[in-house]
């Protein structure tokens, strides 16, 4: 049982809320939904949609619909190719013109009046989105009690009178709908069903990374506001009384990770989040964290580069990035999480890091990630803060002979931090190399001894805190598909395709992207059969580090950059087209959408 | 309570003989000293440049941050625990150069540090560049035929982006240094303090003599620091009197909430000692539902 619902309409209809009241509903049906936007980077027109594929276990999106609802003719046009074969379209002719056949012979055409509706029953314009939501779930044989529910939780807050006029305007769609659509319905062969009563989250990448830091201790964000991060802060900043956290809004993401910095020196858990081009400006900083020994977390949500470049779409281009910005040799931890749970966790694990071995660390998730709606149990908030050799003001009290070596040379390299507050614990901490006790050093040996001492703290990293990568599925594959961060449930449903047809496909998925356990590594690689890298860019950058720290070479590589996440049916297909060639064929392979219309001008290309 | 000696480290100066930075942190030291601030208590962050070096002779906390980048890290400090004095050091280059963007909207935002900017007018550090507090037509490394570019006003900008503390010293003045310093310590809200200093290697137009034939003081001028039309008018007479006169005292001052006031998770006290709310996290979790 699965099905792929799709509303899309322009920038300002609400298309996003719809979505997410859409997915709601599914999810407390006792069913699994990804709820995914796209949309272009402008405030009013353009093309944005929201796809809910809804089933029993479902992890990421499909690019065909069954169900279409188009609000305007943009949505037509985009999706004519987009919709599975005996598939239907909801559209409203008052608004949105549809010549017969234009979708094929084999799809239904349904002519509801939105506008009209909303209107007759007392709503206004952008209220036709609830009536299309009624009109979907009769057609789709889903409970409208669900959805029911749904809205009533949202606007109990405006009130019972907004409640009642939001139901009884879902009512009206799904009413018009079995009154007059009846035999279409009878022919239409996907259905969705409720399955249990359920408690279970709608949440985003971001939403799921902002709990998991404040569940880890967050209570001072910064940040400067930059699609796709900027959801965390909004999230972060609506929760800021309720959680006792400062969000704090800066002039640049210079200063973003610069109050980070300076809250984490002081001894409060601190982070910030960006995109690539506020983490450019974030590099030198990075430096100065790690420099100084003091520890600052960065959620890094990647969008297409360079530059400004595509500011709503996605990819997995700045892992190099992450692994070498800013000047000099120096250690940071690099972690991409997967799926909402892994956001929580390592979000909150993050702090954690960051605090025990007192450097950067870089949490990547990307724009599909992070605004992309999964349903998901309740998080676990057992939650284990530990802030490493952090001196406190009500712990053993330092001598007060000498002044205090902050930068003491240990076995692990980690020297106990004092915060300030704490007596006998004053120096100096900062951006010049240094001595044991902070101050400046221009001694060669020093020198030396200080770049060891930071570099030795990999050792403890590899053995008490990395994690390999996991691998899902049978260990005897013949063969493995590669990824990391956001790709992991795109690539075990791409598997899932491959293997209902007959293959033996497993995942590999890398959460932990630095430092690597070299050794463990290429023991692991050496069991594996064939091997494909998924990767969402143009140069296979994990590919590129397996390689420097494993030595590790795939066999093929299928790589997308054009804007897009790979689609789980894109994977299988391009693996099922090297099994037909004996795997023969290319070992690069870029995966590119030929869709011929263009988002923001929500018209073809005609360039 | 720490004494002027147990303020300093035992690190030995890397300033050039005769550099107004000597001055410049024994009436900081003096002043800290006198208004019974604990060392521990308290966080210098400096900038890079020559003043970057403040935070490695002044025995309080420290933190060495990057050219231009000492008031941010400050501000962090201060908002993760408001009992701290909180002071941000750097130069001319540093403050209203390259970290102009945090100098602007620290005014604004009103975060309760003391800001010292060693007004040297010249890049020291890096051996002599035109600063933005270089004087149009100044000879430099970086300007060897004549700044083209006007003299920036921090005093002028400071009170009109919000400033609630807008004051200037001369670092040949120790006494009146330090009772300058003090006020600012003890203003609740961001408190910029310009120090008109010379560059005894660099700069070879504004020396002591200079500075001392010049400077005078607003005090004892009858200047009023709450009359914001006067402190903006004194603030533009460094140049309306073509460098005759150049006032020094505290410009403009005035009582504003400081960002930490009109936080109300801070009401309760520092960031620091506030626990994690994890029941209101878990409660959380059930409005994804
Ligand atoms: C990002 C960056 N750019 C340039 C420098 C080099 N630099 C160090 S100090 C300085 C200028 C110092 O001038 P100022 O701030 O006036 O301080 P002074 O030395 O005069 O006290 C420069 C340009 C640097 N450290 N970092
Ligand atoms: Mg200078």
């Amino acid at each position: 049982m699965e099905f792929i619902w799709k509303i899309g309409g322009e920038a300002g209809m609400g298309i996003m809320a719809s979505g997410l009241t859409m997915c709601k509903a599914f999810t407390r049906g006792g069913l699994s939904a990804v709820g995914y936007p796209e949309y272009p980077s402008l405030v009013r027109g353009g093309e944005n949609t929201f796809q809910i594929r809804v089933g029993e276990d479902v992890h990421a999106p499909l690019k065909k619909n069954h169900l279409v609802v188009c609000l305007n003719r943009p949505t037509v046009d985009f999706h004519r190719e987009q919709v599975y074969e005996n598939g239907a379209i909801i559209y409203d002719s008052s608004a949105t013109k549809i010549e017969p056949g234009e979708f094929g012979a084999d799809k239904a055409l349904l002519d509801v009046p939105l506008l009209r509706l909303a209107t007759d029953n007392g709503g206004d314009v952008i209220m036709r989105n609830t009536v299309a939501l009624g009109a979907s779930i009769a057609f789709m044989g889903y409970d409208i009690s669900l959805l029911e529910q749904v809205l009533a939780e949202t606007f109990a807050r405006k009130g019972q009178q907004v409640v009642d006029q939001n139901v009884k305007i879902a009512r009206a769609g799904h009413d018009y709908m079995l009154h007059n659509y009846k035999a279409q319905m009878e022919s239409f062969k996907f259905k969705i069903r409720k399955k249990s009563d359920s408690r279970k989250m709608v949440i985003s990448g971001n939403e799921a990374i902002a709990l998991g830091a404040a569940a880890g201790g967050l209570k001072l964000f910064s940040a400067y506001p930059m699609t796709p991060s900027s959801s965390i802060m909004h999230y972060i900043a609506q929760k800021e009384l309720d959680f006792d956290i400062i969000m704090k809004q800066t002039e640049d993401e210079i200063a973003a990770v610069q109050y980070a910095i300076g809250a984490n020196f002081a001894g409060v858990r601190a982070a910030t989040a960006t995109s690539g081009g506020g983490f450019s400006l974030m590099a030198e900083s990075l430096g100065l964290s790690a420099l100084s020994e003091t520890p600052v977390t960065i959620f890094l949500a990647q969008r297409p580069g360079p530059s400004t470049c595509l500011p709503t779409w996605t990819e997995q281009a700045d892992l190099k990035f992450a692994l070498n910005a800013s000047q000099g040799e120096f250690l940071r931890i690099v972690l991409a999480p997967g799926d909402m749970h892994e956001c929580f966790h390592y979000a909150a694990r993050a702090l954690n890091l960051a605090d025990k071995y007192q450097l950067p660390v870089i949490l990547l998730s990307d724009k599909y990630l992070s605004e992309t709606f999964f349903s998901c149990a309740k998080f676990d908030m057992g939650v284990k803060i530990e802030r490493g050799k952090m001196i406190t003001k009500d712990m053993k009290p330092l001598p007060l002979n000498a002044r205090y070596k902050r930068y003491l040379i240990t076995k692990d390299g980690i020297s106990p931090r004092p915060i300030p507050g704490v007596i006998g614990g004053e120096h100096v901490s900062g951006s010049y190399e240094h001595f044991e006790n902070g101050y400046s050093a221009e001694t060669f040996s020093v020198r030396a001894a200080m770049v060891d001492k930071r570099m030795r703290k990999i050792n403890s990293i590899l053995k008490e805190d990395f994690e390999m990568p996991k691998l899902y599925g049978a260990e005897d594959a013949e063969l493995t598909l590669i990824c990391w961060g956001s790709h992991k449930g795109i690539a075990l449903e791409a598997a899932k395709i491959l293997n209902s047809e007959g293959m033996k496909v497993n995942v590999l998925h890398f959460v932990f992207l630095f430092p690597l356990d070299a050794k463990n590594l290429k023991k692991l690689f050496r069991k594996l059969n064939r091997t494909v890298m998924v990767e969402n860019n143009r140069t296979s950058q994990l590919a590129g580090v397996l390689k420097e720290y494993a030595g590790f070479r795939p066999d093929f590589k299928l790589l997308k950059y054009d804007g897009r996440q790979f689609f789980p049916e894109e994977i299988a297909s391009e693996v099922k087209k090297l099994k037909e060639k004996n795997w023969k064929g290319k070992k690069e392979i870029h995966v590119i959408d030929n869709l011929p219309y263009d988002y923001l001008q929500a018209g073809k290309v005609e360039r | 309570m720490s004494s002027i000696q147990e303020l300093t480290t035992k690190e030995k100066p890397q300033w050039c003989p005769g550099c107004g930075n000597f001055g410049l942190h024994m009436a900081l030291k003096g002043a800290l000293s006198e208004l019974g601030i604990p060392k521990e208590k308290t966080v210098l962050v400096s900038g890079v440049g020559c003043s970057g070096k403040a935070s490695h002779y002044i025995n309080t906390y420290g933190f060495e941050s990057l050219h231009g980048r000492s008031v941010t890290v400050a501000s962090g400090v201060k908002l993760a625990n408001h009992g701290l004095t909180v002071i941000a050091e750097g130069g001319d280059g540093d403050g209203y150069g390259i970290g102009s963007a945090h100098f602007l909207h620290s005014f604004r935002r009103n975060i309760d540090l003391t800001y010292i900017v060693h007004d040297n007018s010249i890049y020291g550090l890096t051996t002599g560049q035109a600063s933005p507090t270089s004087q149009h037509g100044m000879k430099t490394k970086s300007t060897p035929h004549g700044n083209l570019e006007m003299q920036f006003n921090p005093l002028a900008v400071a009170i009109a982006a919000g400033g609630t503390f807008v004051a200037r010293v001369f670092a040949g003045d120790m006494a009146h240094m330090k009772e300058v310093f003090k006020q600012a310590l003890q203003h609740k809200g961001f408190a910029l303090v310009d120090v008109l200093q010379p560059c005894v290697t660099f700069n070879k137009l504004n020396t002591f003599a200079w500075w001392q034939q010049r400077v005078y003081k607003l005090e004892s001028a009858g200047h009023d620091p709450k009359n914001k039309a006067a402190a903006m008018e004194k603030a533009f007479e460094e140049m309306s009197s073509n460098y005759s006169k150049i006032p020094t005292g505290v410009f403009y001052k005035e009582e504003r909430p400081t960002y930490v006031d009109e936080s109300p998770q801070l009401a309760s006290g520092p960031l620091i000692g506030h626990a994690v709310k994890s029941a209101e996290i878990e409660k959380a979790f059930e409005e994804f539902m």
